[in-house]
């Protein structure tokens, strides 16, 4: 359950499965139509050939739409978060500090799927 | 790609283009197919009479000369049906030159709708529709061909028209009343 909910919230997937999602939808969706031609051919059917390239179409969206774990493989590493100069009011606390009242978190490296899980 | 809505979107307007790209192929291949139709076309006999379009309705109609004509066809056209061929349109012209230049008249047609009905095997068939000329009269009438003309209408493409086979003779002036034979 709490795999289906990581791969749909909102489908987030880092960088290099952005790029293994572009190769790979590119190489289904036009091998698909390649497979459709083929078999309405030799079939001598033209309605075979749509009906196989929607089907082609259907297994892309199988397999890319959902965020499946292995796009997730390569998460971004971001720097360590710098620490507020004490005594300087000029710039906003960064640092959740005992006095201070929480505030929403809206950074995007405080909001993530996995939060999910805890 | 980042989220769900974005890949969606990203892939379904991909798939969209690559089906545009398989149907402009498919409409561009169909033409250049193989197909060996068999045709032969025969003229036995042509008649022409003076006559008028007997309307009630209809008081502009004149005295005219119409031919009628006595044809044999033989045809085979099942080689020309292949993945995208919705039906073929098959047609019986007359063509000839006059003093307003090429004429056409179709004078017979049959929707042919697979490969059982693509076997044609007319005998002595009579012209379906009228053979009249523009001018009333085929005075000015010289070079008449028979020809037999095919158009496959793809579901994909464009339509167009493959001349089969053309029989020259000619159009004989009807009698005048009064003239002996």
């Amino acid at each position: 359950m709490a795999l289906l909910t990581s791969m749909f919230e909102s489908g987030r997937i880092d960088f290099k499965g952005q790029e293994l999602v572009s190769k790979l939808a590119t190489f289904l969706i036009v091998g698909s139509a390649l497979a459709a031609v083929v078999v309405g051919y030799s079939q001598h059917a033209l309605s075979l050939c749509f009906y196989t390239y929607v089907a082609g179409v259907a297994l892309t969206y199988i397999v890319v739409l959902p965020a499946w774990p292995f796009y997730k493989r390569n998460p971004v590493k971001w720097l360590p978060r710098k620490q507020a100069v004490a005594g300087n009011n000029t710039a906003p606390a960064l640092v959740d500090s005992p006095n201070q009242p929480t505030s929403r978190k809206t950074l995007v490296e405080d909001v993530s799927d996995d939060e999910m899980d805890n | 790609m980042n989220n769900f809505l974005q890949r969606l979107s990203g892939i379904t307007s991909f798939a969209m283009s690559t089906l545009m790209a398989l149907v402009v192929l498919i409409s561009l291949t169909t033409p250049f197919l193989p197909s060996n139709p068999t045709h032969a076309v025969q003229l036995h006999n042509v008649q022409t009479t003076t006559g008028r379009m007997m309307d009630p309705y209809d008081k502009t109609s004149r005295t005219a000369e119409y031919a009628r004509l006595t044809f044999d066809v033989d045809a085979d056209l099942s080689s020309m049906f292949n993945w995208n061929t919705k039906l073929l349109f098959t047609y019986i012209t007359v063509d000839y030159q006059s003093s307003s230049g090429f004429n056409r008249v179709v004078i017979w047609d049959r929707i042919v709708r697979g490969k059982r009905q693509a076997k044609l095997k007319l005998r002595k068939h009579h012209n379906k529709y009228l053979l009249r000329n523009f001018a009333q009269t085929f005075e000015s009438v010289e070079g008449a061909n028979l020809t037999l003309i095919v158009n496959p209408v793809p579901y994909l493409g464009v339509m167009y028209d493959k001349t089969m086979s053309s029989v020259p003779f000619s159009i004989p002036r009807a009698l005048k009343a009064g003239d002996k034979k």
